[in-house]
């Protein structure tokens, strides 16, 4: 899902730049050797890809009207029904924690990104202009917490947390994603810092402004996309965490991904209602990747030196 | 406005030594130009002088005062990079307004407008204010670059190679304009260049850097008619100075010069080294004159090629073994033909053989002779 929702910004926005528009290459060899019968095939894979990739959310889709009794119907044949959505929601009366678990969510997942935005920036750009002693280890042992698994440390945080109070609550749990969104951010960040001149930081120092405005006004705008891109990947990350939140929550803290589950705990498995859950959960990661297109602009430095 | 020192200034990038203790004294409102191979280390010196790079050793001063340790931004310096350094997502409007909004050198909003409109309409840029740099050609990049650092006070102001990437005609006429700039000529200015033209246009004073190091000091009629070695008269020039190498000989009415193969033979008067000595003789293709001349040398040889240069012609004649180019007003020369030329004895230029270090020859030209050629020069290549 992440996938898609990078690139499809990213190449709404080539076709609709006129000037800096860059087309994608196949298409082009495709029209210089005039075979319309290989575009043809390149489109029709395209479109046999996107049924595939989008197969199982529309599987849910089905599953979420469906009713309790037709649940395990495997044709397209069925009443379709809101009921799954309402028991989720709480809207028949009768009141719901998913609601809370949604909103946990999204207090963690964003605290946990603007914290890690907060932090990670500054370290991003240090980590792209200067050489200081230690940097590189540091860098990758910011790395390798996204490739350590977590089940490895969630039984010692588990005893910390208990310890020390952090269990079941929000703090905690932004504290605790930093492992899983400021990596992110730093190495992507870092790349996009690289990629800038630094002359025009140098530029803004001579121009009369000190290191940190020079990096805030010059340096933070340019890598504007990089922002977005970073927070947006760390985010959906954030989001979609399950297994911190299963561990280090009980039911103050908890969050949809633990919450959804819920619903096949009881003697007969609510697929319909876990399926309900899981579309509403998807909603703000869409809403946030739409709302932010704009800022993932290629080609933000074009004419800041000459080419 | 403050004169600038730059004192035993070394910058080494680990292992590479990128100065190797330069010292330099630029008067208060002198025009003083950098100028050396890539390299050399120009920019290197720009950017200790600004505060950039921190020299491994030495001090730099600005108006006295030590700077070596201050932060750029304290220094009161302006900068124009090699490759512009415009803010991208500013319009020209806001990159000129930049420095005039910073926390140093903040002035009025109108205040502003009236200083960015007078350098723009100075430097022809004022119909661009609404634009994107991205939506600029290089030379009008390059004249936004130059009226942003016009555009404050400054104390020095550096200039990094800011007419290196513009086409030739573009270039000439900026070289123009710049020479006709009030502001930069009265300011303290530092100007990289690997243009030897832009160097006698320009500078009161020029600088020849190689490797990292210092090789000559001085206005253009001692850089052009004194060079400190073969490397300084090679840099200046087009065509290229044409060397000959030979030995200091004996002759009845004293010291001479002789050309490996005998082909060419010049009087030297007072010399101060001995008979024998390996030398280099430097001649100026512009020196030279075709066909024989009172009081000059003639030096028989073979037309090898013929070049119009405009006006001008550059011949490339064989003498000898020796392949001497000069330019001349445009007449019938034939290639394969049989032509004389003079050398006026007056205009060689003779270094050492081994080190290429100059070796002063008795006599030699008046300076204000010397002082019309080397603008002549510069004229006749524009």
């Amino acid at each position: 899902m992440a996938v898609q929702q990078e690139s499809q910004p990213i190449a709404a926005e080539r076709t609709s730049t006129p000037g800096i528009a860059v087309r994608p290459e196949a298409a082009v060899a495709a029209e210089r050797s005039g075979s319309r019968w290989g575009e043809m095939a390149l489109n029709g894979l395209t479109i046999l890809y996107f049924l595939f990739a989008l197969f199982p959310l529309v599987w849910m889709l089905l599953l979420s009207l469906k009713p309790q009794e037709q649940l395990f119907t495997t044709y397209f044949r069925f009443s379709p029904t809101l009921a799954a959505y309402r028991e989720v929601l709480g809207t028949g009366g009768g009141g719901s924690d998913f609601l809370r678990f949604f909103l946990n969510s999204l207090i963690v997942a964003v605290g946990a990104v603007l914290i890690s935005l907060l932090v990670g920036v500054p370290a991003a750009y240090a980590f792209a202009r200067w050489k200081f002693l230690g940097g590189e280890s540091l860098l990758f042992t910011l790395l390798s917490f996204r490739f350590a698994p977590e089940l490895m440390v969630i039984i010692p945080l588990l005893v910390i947390y208990r310890r020390i109070g952090l269990f079941d609550t929000h703090l905690g749990l932004i504290w605790v994603y930093q492992l899983i969104t400021l990596p992110l951010i730093v190495w992507i960040l870092r790349s996009y810092f690289q990629d800038l001149t630094p002359e025009l930081e140098q530029s803004a120092l001579l121009d009369g402004y000190n290191r940190v405005q020079a990096f805030v006004k010059v340096a933070v705008p340019l890598i504007r996309p990089g922002l977005a891109a970073a927070g947006l990947l760390a985010f959906i990350f954030a989001w979609n965490s399950f297994v911190f939140p299963f561990a280090l929550t009980g039911s103050n803290a908890q969050t949809v991904t633990v919450g959804s589950l819920s619903f096949l705990g009881g003697a007969t498995p609510r697929y319909n209602l876990t399926a309900a859950a899981a579309l509403i959960a998807l909603v703000p990661p869409l809403l946030l990747a739409l709302s932010i297109q704009r800022f993932l602009v290629r080609g933000l430095t074009f004419g800041a030196v000459k080419g | 406005m403050a004169s600038l020192a730059l004192r035993g200034v070394r910058k080494e990038y680990g292992k590479l030594v990128a100065l190797a203790g330069l010292d330099l004294e630029v008067g208060d409102g002198e025009f003083f130009v950098l100028l050396g191979p890539s390299g050399a280390g120009k920019t290197t010196t720009l950017k200790c002088v600004a505060g950039l790079e921190a020299p491994t050793r030495g001090r730099v001063e600005i108006g006295g005062r030590d700077v070596t340790d201050a932060e750029p931004n304290t220094r009161h310096v302006a900068m124009a990079f090699e490759n512009y350094a415009l803010y991208p997502q500013q319009t020209v409007y806001d990159n000129i307004a930049f420095p005039l909004r910073s926390p140093r050198y903040r002035v009025a909003p109108e205040t502003a407008q009236v200083r960015i409109e007078r350098v723009t309409e100075t430097l022809g840029i004022g119909h661009l204010l609404r634009r994107m740099p991205r939506e600029l050609s290089g030379g009008q990049r390059q004249r936004v670059a130059l009226a942003r650092v016009l555009v404050r006070p400054a104390d020095v102001l550096l200039l990094d190679e800011p007419l290196s990437h513009l086409d030739a005609k573009l270039r000439a006429a900026m070289r123009a304009e710049l020479k006709s700039l009030g502001d930069l000529q009265s300011t303290t200015s530092l100007y990289v260049t690997h243009d030897y033209q832009e160097a006698l246009a320009l500078g009161d004073r020029i600088a020849v850097l190689r490797a990292g190091e210092l090789v000559q000091v001085g206005t253009r009629e001692e850089i052009w008619h004194r060079p400190a070695d073969a490397f300084v008269a090679r840099s200046f020039g087009q065509p290229g100075i044409n060397m000959v190498p030979g030995e200091v000989v004996d002759t009845p009415v004293g010291r001479g010069f002789r050309s490996r193969d005998g082909a060419i033979a010049l009087p030297l008067g007072a010399v101060p080294v001995p008979p024998g000595t390996a030398v280099e003789a430097g001649l100026r293709p512009r020196d030279l004159v075709l066909g024989e001349r009172p009081g000059m040398l003639a030096v028989t040889g073979r037309v090898y090629v013929v070049e119009p240069l405009g006006r001008q012609l550059e011949v490339t004649i064989d003498v000898g073994a020796q392949r001497i180019a000069l330019v001349t007003p445009r007449e019938r020369v034939e290639p394969d033909s049989l032509v004389t030329l003079s050398v006026p004895p007056a205009r060689l230029i003779l270094f050492d053989g081994t080190t290429g270090v100059r070796i002063p020859v008795g006599g030699g030209a008046p300076e204000a002779v010397v002082a019309a050629d080397a603008v002549t020069e510069v004229a006749g290549r524009v």
